[in-house]
């Protein structure tokens, strides 16, 4: 008892020390760091620049673009009503600056300086110039961390535009993607738009996801394709957030962390 | 530093404190980013192995890996729970602490910098044998990754996360190696 009761006296402090340490790597695992990607967020804030010259140029002519296309989707949505197709879109877009990437090199994330306070819901879908760019997996009040669809982990259901070709997407990293097809002779040819299907559990049908690169139709054991996803994945800066219309229904994903596939 | 060596120690102690979790949040705020320079095919440095290699460094085992492991818990709560880097950082941790550089070589940079570059290749290698592990049979909870495409990641990760990190290691083993020493020197000096 007497010698315990030494070590102890002695000890304490480092025990204390050590306890510390380790329950407060605990927490902040649990939390998801959420505390550190807060703080994060004010730091690099002043280094979140606004649009140059050149910048301002493209954007008003992809405004001009926009504001066409706007105007041809919402004739087309009115046609759609005439054909009694009524569609749950909800116009609640939120535009995030990218902060930061991943904080490992085995994950293909990024972190958006926009959270909940700005509207930002788990299982937003992420949208870039160019195309899908992934999904909110973790949002806190000011930042939101996105899986982007060039992870090995994260799956969606896509089709080939021109001969609707189904097939599921497996990330590469950097902007590769590699397409597997569910027919064992798949109408595609290099050049060929893939976008989101409706076979896709987490995403919506119709986004565009990227251009075939080349085919490999003797794979087994299903023929392939790398695709050339058309989001500019390594240079994002801004992105669009827009909430899931299937997360309000059936949806239910298992756990938060990184490795939910479909 | 005179000033340092007049401080109460506790007071000191203190400030020992703060300066080492001061340097652990900066590591963390540089995770995410990718300045120009600290990246190499979309890789930049693994900061906090570096932090850890320059804890362990002068330390016992013990230190290392609990230093690596709570480092490793702090970096899974900001990527991904599976697999863990808690592991990868506390084998870092206690192999650095166990070559006992001191006692053979007295020279510093550049031998950190080895240390550095070796267990970045260490530590990306465990974190690709968790990956494949559950390939091989053990849990069918990770389908996404086949054996071929880890392993050709792998190569291209722990090369050029080691490059990198044992260049940007100086950058954090000297200040806090500096600091470390002076507050070995004030304690001594008043014990």
């Amino acid at each position: 008892m007497y010698t315990l009761r030494r070590w102890w006296d002695r000890h304490a402090l480092r025990v204390g020390l050590i306890s510390l340490a380790l329950s407060t790597a605990w927490l902040i695992r649990q939390t998801q760091g959420a505390a550190i990607f807060e703080t994060y967020q004010v730091l690099t804030r002043p280094f979140q620049s606004g649009p140059t010259r050149a910048e301002r140029l493209e954007n008003a002519q992809l405004q001009e673009l926009q504001q066409r296309l706007l105007e041809l989707e919402s004739q087309n949505q009115r046609l759609r009503e005439l054909l009694g197709d009524v569609s749950n879109r909800s116009g609640q877009e939120v535009i995030a600056p990218v902060i930061g990437r991943s904080s490992d090199h085995w994950w293909q994330q990024i972190i958006l300086g926009r959270g909940s306070q700005q509207g930002v819901t788990k299982d937003a879908i992420v949208t870039g110039t160019g195309g899908l760019v992934g999904r909110v997996i973790q949002v806190t009040s000011n930042t939101s961390r996105v899986l982007l669809i060039s992870d090995p982990s994260s799956q969606i259901g896509v089709t080939i535009s021109r001969s609707r070709s189904m097939g599921y997407l497996r990330g590469q990293a950097q902007n590769r993607a590699v397409m597997e097809f569910f027919d064992k002779v798949p109408d595609v040819r290099p050049g060929d738009v893939v976008s989101t299907s409706s076979f896709s559990q987490l995403f919506p049908a119709g986004l565009p996801v990227g251009r075939v690169e080349s085919v490999d139709l003797r794979k087994s054991p299903a023929p392939e394709a790398v695709i050339e996803l058309s989001a500019p994945i390594s240079y994002l800066e801004w992105v669009i957030v827009a909430p899931n219309p299937r997360s309000a229904d059936e949806l239910s994903i298992p756990d938060a962390g990184a490795g939910d596939a479909e | 530093m005179i000033s340092l060596m007049q401080w109460n120690a506790q007071h000191r102690q203190i400030l020992n404190y703060a300066v080492t979790i001061a340097s652990v949040l900066a590591c963390l705020f540089v995770l995410p980013t990718r300045l120009p320079g600290m990246e190499l095919l979309g890789v930049g440095p693994n900061w906090l192995l570096i932090w850890v290699v320059a804890w362990s460094v002068k330390r016992t085992p013990l230190q290392g890996t609990i230093a690596g492991l709570s480092l490793g818990l702090i970096q899974d709560g900001l990527t991904a729970l599976q697999p863990t880097h808690a592991l990868s950082l506390a084998v870092v941790g206690f192999l650095t602490a166990r070559i006992q550089k001191q006692r053979y070589i007295q020279e510093d940079f550049i031998s950190v910098a080895l240390i550095v570059f070796g267990m970045a290749v260490l530590a990306e290698t465990i974190i690709a044998l968790q990956f494949s592990v559950p390939r091989l049979g053990f849990a069918a909870s990770t389908p996404h990754r086949t054996l071929a495409e880890i392993w050709f990641y792998h190569q291209r990760i722990a090369l050029s996360s080691a490059i990198l990190s044992s260049l940007w290691a100086p950058a954090v083993y000297y200040p806090l190696n500096r600091w470390w020493e002076r507050m070995n020197a004030a304690e001594q000096a008043q014990a």
